[in-house]
């Protein structure tokens, strides 16, 4: 059992001729809820398909979950979650359609799909819900049902990518409720992006993204005290000499 | 093989919850029937050796089980568009066994349109071939329902988005059914047609279903126009080739991450 859930060395990807991530040396320990901050555009999307075994790198190599995403990419797979920043569910399906629908992708017997679904409903508060149509869903339901989705196989690394972005600020506290309640979950990692400072805050450890080069990596207090600033949107500042929210508003 | 099941079973629920689609794939041939056979039947040389409406009947099977699969096939870029296909390419599957599901789900739908329409148009017309005839034409349907429904997903698999819809009908659908068999026989056609309606597979699949359904009618020219045999072969053929192209379209870089490719964000 290695402590290791993500292992990146001179992990890079162009497209074409862009360099969307240059060389990125990423350590994720166990059950870390590891947060990837930076603006859009910095490579944080790019990072994440890349440790799921959806995009080939150009560079470098990384083991997720005790497996190499390029030469493991089935092995990595099953052992991991990911929730996309565009939700996948099927809209004209029920709630519960989608969920048995992902358990047969994930290869989970019936016997043992019935009661993790009926528990991640109940979990995510969508028990009521569950003969409804996703097409009738609120904008953070489907959010929290994509991530329940992402739960459904147990997986031992969760990747959750921009996943408050586009919600109006209620759901996405609410939302963001049901996400700080997987840290307790037994031994998941959690790797999240986010371009919002106060998601980034929580997070055990943090590495700040821009550009597509790693800017700074530390827990919270470690960045905000190595900076000598008090705030993750002023380390921002400080390691890029842009601000954040500017970069983002675009 | 959960996973396929999985995915046919996706499929199924769609179709069934689209009522619709359902009502529309089962009325289509009898439209075709009433008007297209009105209308060809004043004009069929063949009059004197064969009802048209018989005739037509084989043809309309290929084309309900031409809609069908290939319809069905085609919602994949649907998928894609919607994001569910995300959520199958990100699942522990291989993409053969994505590319297989979508396959045997089209060919699950195509197949049940067609018996459905074949038990409502044999009575109507009248036309009983024996249960020789009814297994090979089961056979014919299936088969088609495979190699049209692979070649859906390699459409769908190269197509943006649905939009390019009208060019498949137009560049696709319509030349598939004209150069079938399905209207008229084939061989008066110029050979240059001719050429094109031995890489139709729903060509191969009509001619099937008129050796299974006209076996009476085949002294007259007016049944199968190839042997039964190559009709199998070609549509094995389709149904393969479409499935490792489409397998390997699927498993390309960016497939699932069509959005990478433009704002690598």
């Amino acid at each position: 059992m290695t402590a290791t859930a993500i292992h990146a060395r001179g992990l890079g990807k162009d497209f074409g001729a862009i360099r969307a991530l240059g060389a990125l040396d990423l350590e994720v320990r166990e059950a870390e809820f590891f947060g990837l901050l930076g603006p859009n555009g910095a490579g944080k999307t790019t990072t994440v398909h890349l440790l799921a075994t959806l995009l080939r790198p150009t560079r470098g190599t990384a083991r997720v979950a005790g497996h190499d995403v390029v030469r493991e990419d089935l092995e990595t797979r099953r052992r991991i979650g990911l929730v996309f920043q565009e939700t996948t569910l099927d809209r004209d399906l029920t709630v519960e359609q989608n969920l048995r629908f992902a358990a047969r992708l994930w290869n989970l017997p019936g016997r043992v799909a019935g009661p993790r679904i009926d528990e991640l409903l109940a979990q995510f508060g969508l028990r009521e819900r569950r003969r409804d149509a996703v097409r009738t869903l609120s904008g953070g339901m489907r959010r929290a049902l994509d991530i329940a989705r992402g739960l459904l196989h147990e997986p031992r690394v969760l990747f959750l990518d921009e996943p408050t972005a586009g919600l109006d600020p209620r759901a996405r506290r609410s939302l963001w409720e049901l996400i700080q309640r997987l840290r307790s979950a037994s031994g998941l990692t959690v790797f999240l992006t986010t371009h919002y400072v106060e998601e980034a805050e929580p997070c055990d450890r943090v590495a700040v993204l821009d550009r597509g080069a790693l800017a700074a990596l530390g827990t919270p207090a470690e960045l905000k005290r190595a900076a000598g600033v008090s705030s993750l949107e002023a380390v921002f500042l400080a390691r890029t000499g842009r601000p954040l929210a500017e970069s983002t508003a675009a | 093989m959960r996973a396929i099941g999985g995915i046919v079973a996706r499929e199924l629920l769609r179709f069934l919850r689209q009522r619709g689609r359902l009502v529309s794939s089962l009325a289509r041939p009898f439209v075709w029937l009433v008007f297209a056979g009105a209308g060809f039947a004043t004009v069929f040389a063949g009059a004197g050796a064969i009802d048209y409406r018989r005739y037509l009947a084989p043809g309309l099977l290929g084309m309900v089980v031409m809609f069908g699969s290939l319809l069905a096939a085609l919602s994949t870029v649907t998928d894609r568009e919607a994001g569910v296909l995300r959520m199958v390419l990100v699942a522990p599957i291989r993409r053969s066994t994505v590319a297989l599901g979508k396959t045997l789900g089209a060919t699950l739908l195509g197949t049940m349109q067609a018996v459905a329409v074949a038990v409502l148009l044999l009575s109507l017309l009248q036309l009983w071939p024996g249960p020789a005839g009814l297994l090979l034409a089961f056979a014919a349907i299936v088969l088609s329902g495979l190699a049209l429904g692979a070649l859906g997903l390699v459409l769908a698999a190269t197509m943006r988005s649905i939009e390019n819809f009208a060019g498949v009908m137009n560049f696709v659908v319509f030349p598939m059914l004209f150069l079938s068999g399905a209207l008229y026989p084939v061989r008066r056609l110029g050979p240059w047609l001719r050429v094109l309606v031995h890489v139709n597979p729903l060509a191969y699949g009509v001619d099937l279903l008129k050796h299974a359904l006209l076996a009476e009618w085949a002294g007259t020219g007016y049944g199968g126009e190839m042997p039964p045999a190559l009709d199998v072969a070609a549509l094995l053929v389709f149904a393969a080739a479409g499935l490792a192209v489409a397998a390997a379209l699927l498993g390309r870089e960016g497939g699932v991450t069509r959005t990478a490719f433009r704002s690598p964000a």
